[in-house]
């Protein structure tokens, strides 16, 4: 805090700086009569020149001119032949020209020498105010994390805070007076003259730099320059403000060379991922050659020998029929599936509720001679590719259907969860067999069946072709099962 | 036979022996094998087309269809496609392309050098030999070819 400035100062009043000077008079006049009473000889002059000093010196010239000439008259009348009269003897004048001569000159030292005091004290006053505030500045820079430095124009550190302590390791003992650039082992990113220019013309300059400590590691650190300049405008000081961001930019590098091997890892697997594609089209292309060929050669053979073939023989061909025409279904299928992966998609905004009605009626001939009680809920509208989606509510549906043969009254519902704010949920719910949510994962694989094939027909490709595309469509499937109680297909997809 | 007479000289364009001997047979279930000529693979099915190498001094006229696979070797179906589709006098012949899957990419391409039909070959071999006879019996008999086919 600030101490009570120190000043000494005239009374205000004239009524206190006139008493003044009567006072001091009257009583230097009473102390030389009471020496004169007891036979001191002489000290009235003194006596008076100190009344008048005093007055000088607390009330100013003014007064002690008055205090001169009460001094000059009491004088006169009391201490000088003829005693109480004001008669001046000439012989004596020059005596009374001496004292009035010296009590002005001592009242005028008085006051040269007051005012230079006075001078004095405001500049010592300054001083110290300056030195608070200073002090102040500097403890606060000592406060901040920030690593703070002040250097001059030659780069010689002059002040050092306590963050620059800190972040480099030298005291401010150590870094001051040193060169900056040769203590921190600056390294510009660019020419120095040029950082320097900027900083000349702008006032200040930021960028990042990489230093070195005391232990010798380096830091990079987000460094502000700004400058100072006297008021004349010559630059004299600059401050550096330094930002350790080596972590940061660690991260920073860490980040971006995590994306550069995302992009390549991505790069990757898309690349595989078409070679796989093309190889599954492949092999289901070249595959239904063969296939074709069996086939047709087993119905010919049935077509020719049937009738003198026995029982078992024929048998054997119409298993040889059936698995082939199963493995074409398989291929077909497994062929719709890849197709899903290498087509685009092609984004229409559609009602969901016109696309159930189509699917159902995609799947009516499966309905044939069941009982099922269908309900269906209010849909939304759905930001996809049509025929895509439709191919999931009709997997989903056949689903529903297959798996709620075996009940004497089916229920399949269809609705909208409680999805979040950015996606709607859809499902599809059956009252059918359910399956142990044991293998729930394995749902939605390709070729996973979790029913044998002769109970529930299939190629365990449906519910794969159903994620694929929901995967596409930025959503997610999945299912909740009981055995023997039904179950529940759910996907998800970001609102339109 | 009068329906005899008017069947129209096919082209089979095909390297694999079995789907050959499928296709013949499928053909020959409706008697519409009579007048099929194979060829092997693409060079050979233009070699016929044009007259060359084997077929310097076959009769003259072209077939009333061309049934042509896509996979072949030496010059596959596309080029073959391409090839007659560009030549003024051989443009005028139906071509269907018989393809054992139905990949997009084949189809487009196919029909941008102006098909007139793609079939995939069914694996069922009732569906496949439905499918055979109705183009036989379309493109050989109910199709008038353009002028210059061969007709018995």
């Amino acid at each position: 805090m600030a101490r009570p400035n120190l000043q000494l100062q005239f009374a205000h009043s004239p009524v206190l700086r006139y008493g003044l000077a009567v006072t001091s008079f009257a009583i230097a006049l009473g102390l030389a009569l009471l020496a004169q009473r007891y036979g001191f000889r002489d000290v009235e002059l003194p006596l008076f020149l100190f009344a008048v000093a005093v007055t000088v010196w607390y009330a100013g010239i003014g007064s002690a001119i008055l205090a001169v000439v009460l001094s000059s008259l009491a004088f006169d009348y009391f201490f000088t032949e003829p005693r109480y009269s004001f008669y001046v003897r000439s012989s004596e004048l020059p005596y009374y020209a001496v004292f009035i001569l010296f009590a002005l000159l001592l009242t005028w030292f008085s006051a040269v020498r007051r005012r230079v005091e006075q001078q004095l004290l405001q500049s010592r006053n300054e001083l110290q105010m300056e030195v608070v505030k200073r002090t102040q500045q500097a403890s606060l820079l000592n406060l901040t994390h920030d690593t703070i430095f002040v250097r001059d124009m030659s780069d010689i550190i002059s002040y050092w805070n306590r963050g620059a302590e800190e972040l480099y390791g030298w005291r401010a003992e150590e870094a001051i007076g040193k060169h900056s650039h040769q203590l921190l082992q600056t390294d510009f990113p660019l020419l120095i003259e040029e950082v320097r220019a900027e900083l000349l013309r702008t006032g200040r300059w930021e960028g990042e730099l990489r230093k070195s400590k005391a232990d010798g590691s380096s830091v990079v650190v987000a460094s502000r320059w700004s400058l100072r300049q006297d008021e004349q405008g010559r630059p004299v000081a600059i401050l550096e403000t330094n930002n350790d961001i080596t972590e940061r930019k660690r991260r920073e590098e860490e980040v971006q060379s995590l994306n550069e091997e995302l992009a390549k890892r991505s790069t990757e697997l898309e690349s595989i991922n078409r070679e796989l594609e093309a190889f599954a089209y492949s092999i289901s292309h070249d595959l239904r050659a063969p296939l074709r060929h069996m086939a047709g050669y087993s119905e010919l053979l049935q077509k020719k020998a049937s009738s003198v073939l026995d029982e078992k023989s024929n048998h054997y061909i119409a298993m040889i029929l059936d698995s082939a025409k199963r493995m074409g279904n398989l291929i077909d299928d497994l062929l719709a599936f890849s197709r899903i992966g290498r087509t685009e998609t092609q984004k229409t905004l559609f009602n969901l509720a016109q696309l159930v009605k189509e699917a159902l009626k995609e799947v009516q001939q499966d309905t044939d001679g069941r009982n099922i009680a269908w309900k269906i809920a209010a849909l939304p509208e759905f930001y996809g590719d049509r025929s895509m989606l439709r191919l999931v509510m009709v997997n989903l549906i056949s689903n529903a259907i297959k798996f709620t043969r075996t009940r004497p009254q089916a229920e399949i519902e269809i609705g909208c969860a409680n999805g979040s704010a950015d996606d709607l949920v859809v499902f599809v719910r059956d009252n059918g067999v359910g399956f142990d949510m044991k293998y729930v994962n394995k749902l939605f694989g390709v070729f996973q069946r979790l029913h044998p094939s002769d109970a529930f027909e299939g190629t365990g490709i449906g519910l794969a072709t159903v994620q694929r595309i929901i995967h596409r469509h930025g959503g997610k499937v999945w299912a909740e099962g009981v055995v023997d109680s039904g179950a529940t297909f759910y996907f998800s997809a970001p609102r339109p | 036979m009068e329906s005899m007479n008017k069947l129209g000289r096919i082209l089979m364009v095909e390297d694999d022996p079995k789907d050959v001997e499928l296709t013949l047979t499928a053909l020959e279930e409706y008697n519409l094998a009579n007048e099929v000529v194979i060829t092997r693979d693409g060079e050979q099915a233009l070699d016929y087309l044009y007259y060359r190498g084997e077929y310097k001094t076959r009769s003259s006229g072209n077939p009333a269809v061309m049934l042509l696979d896509l996979k072949l070797p030496k010059v596959d179906g596309l080029e073959v496609l391409k090839q007659i589709k560009s030549d003024g006098e051989l443009r005028m012949i139906p071509v269907v392309v018989l393809t054992s899957s139905k990949e997009e990419k084949d189809m487009v391409a196919s029909y941008k050098l102006g098909v007139n039909a793609y079939v995939v070959k069914p694996v069922d071999f009732h569906e496949f030999v439905n499918a055979i006879k109705e183009l036989g019996v379309f493109w050989a008999i109910v199709n008038e070819p353009p002028p210059g086919s061969v007709r018995k």
